[in-house]
């Protein structure tokens, strides 16, 4: 079990189960709250998170950059839809850890003659992996049902849930608030993991990696394998949350995995900022309020959302986003947040090593 | 002879070049930039794509095709120079990875400005070739005035650009700065300008590819060149991305091997065929093909 024990944290676990379990609680009474349309927004928010939590890592903790989480996201959903679509009995759990394991195995097919790459080289390499993943979904019709796409039955609910609800659309308000509870608990699992994980044996090893390799080799971390675990982990990630997303939309289809979705992901994770759960929680609510949040800058600014621009002014908002805060804000709205935390703490703040951005 | 020509292996050779000559100046045209500003620029081909639509747009406005050409790659240099000026030199000496979000963040906001501005419908540009193979003895033989157009082009561009960083005192200075930036500056060559001049060639030789792209059956649309860029930055992966020869060399590999794959294997791995030659080429060579020196900056 040593794998095990280089993947725990030496630290004690029991702050951050306790933050990663009331937010998942807070954001589970919200959904209470929350109209049903909403409700399954922020289900879409919590899957994107868990997939943009995967990137930070790879790139904030290891200091690679990865443009193909869009592909591990299509081989997670394609594993989890084409395995549920023969065995629809399958208990979901089972689903959605074959999705990690073939969205992990797909990250190592591509990790490792990428590892001996970096920076611009591993940028390309996974660059091309998500441009083939969508042209192969459509050639490949008779596994991958081409560009119509599989098709999932819906999320059932269970009767306990629903005697919660009464009146009129019973059913599809217990049913939309059943599916966001189901995402908000995967991405708390998830980001309990990777919280354990940034402060393990391998985090450490992989800041390490990242800061100074030379140094890093002469006290023994096998680079390459360092490398390699970082991209598995973040296409393992990427797997489950591309898995997840597809349930939620009961379908997997080519289109939801185009090339610009990697950098809608870059571009929620690099404003969340880059490296820290925190980041990767708001790089999820942006995302959940992206659609609610153009149609605001198209009311705003008189644009016609049926037309060309109203339509394209997701791409245009987040490009321009992207470009401003790697350009003038490299942590993200993270760093924004630090100098309030200032306010409340009354300890001493605890020193923590340089961010590299 | 003109039973050869003909044959389905001369097709495919014929479609494989004209095919490798685009990437082939893609690639050189992310080479000279890889070389002097150690960027690899993600929107490079989104640039020309953008450079494009504007000239070519005034083709509605009566303007004349070859004008139109003109004014595309004139746009695309300016818009080279500009994005070096602007979104570039900030970041110099920051991490690498900062560079390569900026310009994935750049291809973006072209793509989508594009779509908006030019819709996202395919436009056929009646180019001045004919696309009609030519015949000889009553077989076809598998060239047409217009591929005949764009393997000339392409390489009468390579030698242009050959010839300029070889011959002239401008490419000494460019080769020098990139090569030894800062005794360059000593020895009195204005260093940033030389990056910038860098950029601007480098988007012309980008345009002049995103120009015969756009002329062919191919068509413009906005996300035209996402395949194309990958393709070629796979060719000058596997040259070495330090080599214009190597990018070159790998351009048409990479053109010939997706057209043999497409012809005698499955179209439906064809997508594949840039990752598996480039999968293949680092694990035998990571420094590239066409790459002289092994050693690695730290």
């Amino acid at each position: 079990m040593s794998w095990w024990k280089s993947l725990r944290s030496q630290e004690t676990t029991h702050s951050r189960l306790l933050g990663v379990l009331l937010l998942t609680l807070l954001t589970l009474a919200i959904t209470f709250i929350l109209p049903p349309v909403a409700d399954s927004e922020l289900a879409g928010g919590a899957a994107i998170a868990i997939v943009i939590l995967g990137l930070s890592w790879l790139t904030g903790w290891s200091g690679q950059i990865s443009l193909g989480n869009s592909g591990f996201m299509a081989v997670g959903a394609y594993a989890a839809g084409i395995w549920a679509h023969h065995h629809a009995t399958t208990p979901l759990v089972f689903t959605f850890v074959l999705a990690i394991i073939i969205g992990g195995i797909s990250g190592l097919i591509i990790a490792i003659p990428s590892t001996r790459l970096h920076g611009p080289y591993l940028a390309g390499m996974t660059l091309a992996f998500s441009a083939a993943v969508t042209p192969l979904a459509q050639n490949f019709t008779s596994v991958t049902g081409g560009e119509g796409g599989i098709f999932l039955n819906s999320l059932v609910t269970p009767k306990w849930f629903a005697h919660f609800f009464s009146g009129q659309n019973a059913a599809i308000n217990a049913n939309a608030q059943w599916t966001a509870d189901l995402a908000v608990v995967t991405a708390g699992v998830a980001f309990f993991f990777m919280a354990n994980l940034f402060h393990s044996r391998s985090g450490r090893a992989m800041r390490l990696v990242r800061d100074n390799d030379v140094a890093a080799e002469l006290m023994g971390v096998n680079l390459s394998r360092t490398r390699t675990m970082a991209f598995v982990v973040s296409a393992a990630f990427a797997g489950l949350g591309g898995a997840l997303y597809s349930l939620l939309e009961a379908t997997v289809r080519p289109e939801t995995f185009p090339l610009t979705l990697s950098i809608t992901l870059l571009t929620l994770m690099v404003l969340g900022g880059i490296g820290t759960l925190s980041g990767a929680v708001i790089g999820g609510i942006i995302f959940s309020f992206s659609a609610n949040l153009v149609a605001h800058v198209n009311s705003l600014t008189g644009v016609n959302p049926t037309s060309n621009l109203g339509a394209n002014m997701q791409g245009i908002i987040f490009g321009v986003l992207l470009i401003l805060t790697m350009l003038f804000a490299p942590r993200g709205l993270v760093s924004v947040a630090t100098p309030l935390r200032r306010l409340f703490r009354t300890r001493p703040q605890k020193t923590q090593p340089e961010q590299v951005h | 002879m003109s039973a050869f020509l003909s044959s389905a292996f001369m097709h495919n050779i014929f479609g494989g070049l004209a095919q490798g000559v685009i990437y082939s100046l893609v690639a050189l045209s992310l080479v000279i930039i890889w070389q002097s500003t150690h960027v690899l620029n993600f929107a490079q081909g989104a640039m020309a794509m953008f450079a494009t639509y504007i000239g070519m747009s005034e083709i509605d406005r009566g303007v004349g095709y070859w004008w139109c050409v003109i004014i595309s790659v004139v746009v695309g240099m300016a818009l080279g120079g500009a994005t070096e000026r602007v979104l570039i030199r900030p970041l110099y000496g920051k991490p690498e990875i900062n560079p390569i979000v900026v310009m994935v963040g750049f291809l973006g906001v072209l793509e989508a400005l594009a779509a908006a501005i030019w819709t996202s419908t395919t436009r056929n540009i009646t180019e001045p070739f004919s696309q009609i193979y030519f015949q000889s003895n009553g077989h076809l033989v598998f060239l047409s005035s217009f591929v005949i157009f764009q393997i000339v082009l392409a390489i009468g561009i390579m030698l242009f650009m050959a010839g300029l960083f070889r011959f002239t005192k401008l490419g000494l200075q460019l080769r020098a700065s990139a090569l030894a930036p800062e005794v360059s500056r000593l020895l009195g060559v204005r260093v940033s300008r030389m990056l910038t001049i860098g950029w601007i060639l480098s988007a012309g030789v980008g345009s002049i590819a995103a120009v015969i792209i756009a002329s062919g059956s191919f068509g413009l649309f906005p996300t035209n060149m996402d395949g194309i860029f990958v393709a070629s930055f796979i060719a000058a992966a596997v040259g070495g991305l330090e080599s214009p020869i190597g990018a070159v060399a790998g351009g048409l590999i990479i053109g010939l091997v997706e057209q043999f794959i497409l012809a005698y294997w499955s179209p439906n791995v064809a997508p594949l065929s840039g990752i598996i030659i480039l999968v293949i080429v680092l694990m035998i060579r990571p420094q590239g093909l066409f790459t002289k020196h092994t050693t690695r900056r730290v």
